[in-house]
């Protein structure tokens, strides 16, 4: 048992087993499908509140995903934790401006260029998970679980632009 | 107090099983894009196919509601799920 915490990586099933467990156990107890875009929304809803208001007076904020600190927010506040302490125990964790060797092999040593990028990025992310209604994790697996076509057409979607970014971002090197 | 701790336990280990499975790396992410390494693919669908049987089973028998399942629009659904690859994969979330 202490063997496994220590582990920096679990088997992809091992670690999908547990996921799934806390997907039943957010259903039963809860009543909620875990998701994670959603408290960008709620929050940054919260934000614009305060430094703009008249950009949070539309009808996606006022009905589709008020402001505030919903159930979602606080459950990412978990999500850092669980993961800080998970990567901690098992000597995973480190701070790193430009972290993974892949990136550093395939696009150098710089930071601003990771940092821009993973800003664009998550923007993008963020932007496109609130069109189709959830993420990877409240609407693929939430919503897949339920078998609901939304997971499904947006899992094709998913791999359908994710392939040729690839092979953008890696071109011979695909 | 239990609306905050509810959320707070269960955030707890999905943070955890997503670290264990490496997905707070970039090239965990990227490369099932790139058909290298599918552990995104074989972690979500083994969390989907756990969940779907737990949850299953237990409103059979009747201790558990179904939550509102995700809304299908399909062309929301789409173009929203084209936009999140082109983040997912250029970034690696």
């Amino acid at each position: 048992m202490i063997a496994l915490l220590k582990q920096k990586e679990w088997s992809p099933y091992l670690a999908g087993v547990l996921l799934g467990i806390v997907y039943i156990v957010s259903i039963a107890v809860a009543g909620v499908i875990p998701g994670a875009s959603g408290a960008f929304e709620n929050f940054g809803g919260l934000i614009a509140q305060a430094v703009a208001p008249a950009l949070a007076n539309n009808t996606y904020f006022k009905f589709v995903m008020p402001p505030g600190i919903s159930w979602e927010v606080i459950l990412l506040v978990g999500v850092f934790f669980g993961a800080f302490v998970s990567s901690k125990i098992s000597g995973d964790f480190k701070l790193a401006a430009v972290p993974d060797e892949q990136w550093r092999k395939m696009f150098g040593q710089s930071v601003w260029k990771r940092w821009v990028i993973a800003f664009v990025g998550g923007v993008i992310i963020e932007f496109g998970a609130g069109i189709a209604g959830g993420c990877t994790s409240g609407l693929a697996v939430g919503g897949g679980l339920f078998l609901a076509p939304a997971a499904f057409i947006f899992m094709a979607g998913m791999f359908a632009s994710g392939i040729p970014t690839a092979i953008l971002m890696y071109w011979r090197k695909f | 107090m239990g609306d905050v701790l509810g959320p707070l336990v269960i955030g707890f280990f999905f943070g955890w099983a997503l670290q264990k499975a490496g997905l707070g790396k970039y090239h965990k992410i990227v490369n099932v894009f790139r058909f290298t390494d599918l552990t995104v693919l074989k972690f979500m669908m083994t969390a989907l196919a756990v969940a779907m049987v737990g949850v299953f089973a237990l409103n059979t028998a009747g201790l558990v509601a179904l939550p509102t399942v995700p809304a299908t629009y399909v062309l929301g659904n789409l173009v929203g799920g084209l936009i999140f690859g082109v983040g997912m994969a250029g970034a690696g979330f």
